[in-house]
């Protein structure tokens, strides 16, 4: 199963990439802790700083308002880090 | 009088080239503020049903309110009224700038404009000796509008039209410094008079019932926007298209004339990408505001000017698949030097792309190619050729060519760049909005998919109630007259640094979405001022308002703007969405589109009109609306 992970601009810039894929994963906490592992020994504590101010999307759906952490995950699917909030 | 009222309508008549002063009106200030209240009161008393909007009959007003000309922040807007030549309903727009100040310098609430000139003319008012000068504007006539604005006096305040205006293009609007009354093409109308600009000014201080507590309470305030997350540092950085992003991420900024809600290039249209690659300033902001979100950018040719603001790249980026910053720049400072309403003008463009696309029309323009787009905007500004009939908005040219399946308009309004089908109150508020498609007569999306605690915008809940509270709201802030982002401090910087993913989170946007009735309670109550826009308004005229005025001002305004429209002929059959919004799907969970049908009736019943969309006797009543 292949899922799409997005990162918007801070933290495309602080991780050097905007997309890439991650396999095998079943929940968004799957691919919190994948992209930690991918992230976190190369670029310090980055992801831990910017995945306590991100909202996280599926499919452009707020895990807040699905299953959280726990939201389940199906081949295909979108996961996005982005900005809470912004004025516009 | 009351104060906060300079206490004078001044109404220019451009047939006869005469004008009168008369005082304001203290039983209207009361019911409707000012700014659009008070002017849709007028346009409604004033015309009979059915006039052509381009036609003499239809009066254009410029209206200021209270807060105007004071240094509260945001609050230097002023408000166009009139009937709309875009969509045949009532016509308005509001506009930054520096006009307003110029009004209430000049000791003017509301100019009210009727009739038609033969011929270009410019008016001139000095507030001071009360004198109104229309002077020949031969040799205006034909200019941008930043070069109009540069060759009058610099020592007054301008509100100007293009040549989209002059030309009459139904989605042209009025210019003011670099900001501009875009919507429902206000410009055409003053084009229509052949009235290319009013310079105004005077001495006049804003009388205050209590300024030493507004002064007081203003520093204070300006301290607390200076360090929110949004009016002090999103905006601030970014300015509003700091919010591409986020609308992106959400699937909601519209891509491919609304066919998709996410544009895999967006990050390159963002503001972030502009601070870094693009900015070169940030002096295009409207006077005495603190937040400054104007952003300045070079455009090859033209030198150091406005940036594109988010709807402008929504509808002219993301939406013509044209990931190109430089590009969308140079298109927003042509639509603003023509004088044109980039939403209108993007998705024009997006359904000539999409006519195209499909075989039904042949105007050189394709998604994903920005090449011919600059020569066909300026088609559009002087009607020359195919662009005469781009001219005439999504609506007219469905009718013409086809394709009403994927015309993005309500009421003839094109839509702005928050896609309805990931923000469900927001669709209500686009379908039910009395001017058409617009976000900013309610702005429920911040309370869904943008600001930083968002409910569910794909549920139900709210949804329904949430668009009427924001909808009275921003009519009470559209008669102050303030900017909608005064709005954005309501939610404090505690609640921006929660972690969005937490459980504390959950738990306030879970009830918050649950709170139906005791929200519009709440909201409802008349007790004493509490937020900043209602201590002004408090502090300044000496009147009361709190929440619940404002609510009820605000629905006062929304019936009379609804009853204006009943009586050109608009029905509950107009309340919709584009079919492509309602049968589409851009969601991977979603099977169709937008539920407006479980959601009209409730809305219509929470207003107090009845099953066809009109508002009962029993409600007119008790909001005081005469009609």
């Amino acid at each position: 199963m292949s899922i799409t992970v997005e990162v918007t601009y801070d933290m495309s810039k602080a991780l050097g990439v905007r997309s890439f894929a991650v396999d095998g994963v079943r929940t968004v906490q799957d691919v919190v802790r994948m992209t930690r592992d991918r992230f976190g020994p190369e670029r310090g504590d980055a992801f831990e700083t910017l995945t306590r101010v991100a909202a996280v999307s599926v499919n452009g759906v707020l895990i807040n308002h699905r299953d959280g952490l726990r939201t389940a995950l199906a081949d295909g699917d979108t996961v996005t880090f982005l900005k809470a909030a912004a004025g516009g | 009088m009351i104060k906060g009222y300079a206490g004078r309508i001044l109404e220019v008549d451009l047939a006869s080239r005469t004008f009168a002063f008369r005082p304001l009106d203290e039983d209207i200030a009361r019911l409707y503020i000012g700014g659009k209240g008070y002017a849709t009161r007028l346009l409604y008393d004033m015309t009979r049903p059915r006039i052509d909007p381009l036609g003499p009959d239809n009066p254009l007003l410029f209206a200021t309110g209270p807060l105007n000309g004071s240094v509260a922040p945001q609050s230097n807007r002023f408000a166009v009224v009139c009937k709309s030549p875009l969509t045949g309903g009532i016509g308005n727009a509001a506009c930054g700038g520096s006009f307003a100040y110029g009004m209430k310098r000049g000791g003017i609430d509301i100019l009210i404009l009727t009739h038609q000139s033969p011929k270009p003319v410019r008016l001139d008012i000095d507030g001071d000796r009360g004198t109104v000068a229309c002077i020949d504007a031969d040799d205006l006539w034909g200019k941008g509008t930043y070069a109009t604005q540069a060759a009058l006096d610099a020592k007054k305040y301008h509100a100007v039209i293009g040549p989209a205006g002059e030309n009459l293009v139904r989605y042209a609007g009025i210019v003011s410094d670099e900001r501009i009354a875009g919507r429902t093409g206000v410009g055409a109308v003053m084009g229509s008079k052949r009235l290319k600009a009013i310079s105004v000014n005077g001495s006049r201080k804003l009388d205050m019932d209590d300024p030493e507590k507004f002064k007081e309470y203003t520093k204070w305030l300006r301290e607390l926007f200076r360090d929110h997350p949004v009016l002090g540092s999103s905006l601030k950085r970014f300015g509003t298209a700091g919010i591409v992003n986020t609308t992106n991420a959400r699937n909601i900024i519209p891509t491919h004339n609304f066919k998709y809600g996410h544009f895999k290039d967006a990050m390159s249209l963002s503001g972030e990408y502009m601070e870094e690659h693009e900015l070169v300033g940030v002096k295009s902001s409207c006077i005495h505001c603190p937040v400054t979100c104007g952003r300045d950018v070079m455009v090859e040719g033209v030198g150091r000017v406005k940036g594109p603001e988010y709807e402008t790249i929504g509808l002219m980026g993301s939406n013509l698949e044209i990931p190109d910053l430089k590009k969308v720049a140079e298109w927003s400072y042509l639509a603003d030097d023509l004088g044109m309403d980039t939403i209108s003008l993007g998705s024009v463009l997006a359904f000539t792309m999409e006519l195209q696309e499909r075989g039904m029309l042949y105007a050189g323009l394709h998604f994903g190619d920005a090449a011919g787009v600059s020569d066909v905007i300026k088609d559009i500004a002087h009607r020359r050729g195919l662009g005469s009939d781009l001219a005439e908005g999504v609506k007219r040219m469905s009718e013409k060519y086809g394709g009403q399946e994927f015309a993005i308009h309500v009421k003839g309004l094109e839509l702005s760049a928050y896609d309805p089908r990931g923000s469900f109150a927001q669709g209500v508020e686009y379908a039910t909005t009395n001017r058409g498609g617009c976000h900013i007569q309610g702005a429920s999306m911040y309370l869904e998919s943008t600001g930083p605690l968002t409910i569910n915008p794909q549920n139900l809940k709210l949804k329904a109630e949430l668009p009427i509270v924001q909808q009275n709201l921003a009519c009470a802030i559209n008669s102050m007259v303030l900017c909608m982002f005064t709005t954005y401090g309501i939610i404090p910087k505690a609640v921006h640094n929660l972690n969005p993913n937490s459980i504390v989170h959950r738990l306030l946007t879970t009830a918050f979405e649950n709170s139906g009735p005791l929200f519009r309670t709440v909201m409802s109550i008349k007790g004493r001022p509490l937020l900043w826009f209602e201590k002004w308004l408090t502090y300044i005229t000496g009147e009361t308002f709190s929440s619940g005025h404002l609510q009820e001002i605000g629905a006062r305004i929304f019936n009379l703007e609804r009853m204006y429209n009943l009586r050109e002929g608009f029905t509950g059959k107009d309340d919709t969405l584009p079919p492509r919004i309602l049968h589409e799907s851009t969601f991977k969970h979603m099977s169709s589109g937008h539920p407006l049908d479980q959601l009209l009736p409730r809305y219509y019943q929470k207003r107090g009109w009845d099953a066809d969309g009109v508002p009962t006797r029993r409600t007119l009543e008790r909001l005081r609306v005469k009609v």
